[in-house]
């Protein structure tokens, strides 16, 4: 991209675009098709890290600042109606082929961020819910979310260390989920390692979409 | 361009923020809650608005410029969009390059699109086919 001081004849293949000069093959690519799998865990449980470990950026991050009416837990009191959060949200992404790039968007697991989760998961493959066993509650509203949005999930418990503190059918007890949904160990930190963790969540998608299209 | 003293400023981020004047201390008795360190709402860009971004804009939406779209004088940070969006880019990827909150971004992209500047490449809200979830298996199984 140059920026140049003085106006200069423009050939038929330039146009100008504010100061900045776009030349006429860049902008016939076809944008890929997005396709996206949702990491949702609460705070510390390796959703960076996840995304992380399989992006081909370096996972970014964006702030999402909503208004939103508080309710319940978080309810303020009388004084107030309105509360405004901050969130912080990774994302990475792996571009398949040309004309295919899919997107991890890593959110915050709390059922006060249940707010933004209708956005999230519209046209979402499915949802890895990273678990740690310390604080397994944390994600019990992913959970009871993916669920009643009827959006394919794996339960993957980050093995920090390689330690697992729990078995995971003592995990599964715990969810109380579905016999189908799987529940999974994985390390976070490494690539093989979340990509087979996403190929079991690409596979309950694979089911789900076979389902819908047979109908 | 100089500005007296320039030299002394701090660096400003190259990102396009907040025109400076507009940078100022919430008045007294106004909720500082949780905000630190942003001086200014966010919102305030996009005229106030927060509400009724275009729900065909999400986050992994592709953008791109609109091959016919006339060159015009744009604010900062819809220019700082329109530069960036020479390739397809996501709107994540937008508000993540561009510092800019997520549902600014949103707001803009739609404004500019409405304006015509930006071509927003829609997609159905339909789950995906099993052909295209059979290709990202496959391309993830690729990765090694």
């Amino acid at each position: 991209m140059d920026y140049e001081p003085f106006p200069r004849q423009l050939t038929p293949d330039q146009r100008v675009v504010g100061t900045a000069r776009v030349p006429d093959e860049q902008r016939r690519t076809t944008p890929p098709v997005p396709v996206k799998i949702i990491v949702a865990g609460g705070f510390g449980v390796g959703k960076t890290t996840t995304v992380g470990a399989i992006s081909e950026i370096s996972p970014l991050t964006t702030e999402a600042e909503m208004t939103m009416e508080s309710i319940g837990v978080d309810d303020p009191g009388p004084a107030t109606s309105k509360t405004t959060t901050t969130i912080a949200m990774d994302f990475g992404c792996v571009t398949i082929d040309k004309t295919l790039k899919l997107y991890l968007f890593g959110t915050p697991g709390q059922s006060r961020f249940a707010f933004m989760w209708d956005d999230l998961i519209r046209g979402a493959l499915g949802a890895l819910v990273v678990v740690d066993t310390n604080r397994i509650d944390d994600c019990y509203p992913a959970v009871d979310y993916f669920e009643r949005a009827g959006l394919p999930f794996v339960v993957g418990v980050n093995t920090f260390d390689g330690q697992l503190g729990y078995n995971l059918d003592e995990v599964r007890w715990a969810l109380a989920v579905r016999e189908d949904v799987p529940v999974l160990s994985f390390d976070a930190r490494f690539r093989g390692s979340v990509r087979d963790a996403l190929l079991v969540v690409l596979d309950q998608a694979l089911h789900k979409s076979i389902k819908l299209n047979s109908h | 361009m100089t500005y007296p003293g320039g030299r002394d400023h701090p660096r400003r981020d190259a990102a396009p923020g907040v025109r400076p004047f507009l940078r100022t201390k919430p008045a007294p008795g106004q909720s500082e809650a949780g905000d630190t360190n942003s001086t200014l709402r966010p919102f305030v860009i996009t005229s106030g608005r927060v509400d009724g971004p275009d729900p065909d804009i999400n986050m992994e939406t592709q953008v791109s410029v609109h091959p016919g779209a006339a060159p015009t004088r744009l604010p900062p940070e819809k220019r700082a969009i329109v530069t960036l969006c020479v390739e397809p880019l996501s709107v994540a990827e937008i508000s993540a390059r561009l510092h800019l909150h997520l549902g600014v971004t949103r707001i803009l992209v739609g404004d500019l699109r409405a304006d015509g500047h930006l071509e927003v490449h829609v997609l159905g809200d339909d789950f995906p086919d099993p052909e295209t979830i059979m290709r990202v298996i496959r391309g993830l199984r690729a990765i090694s």
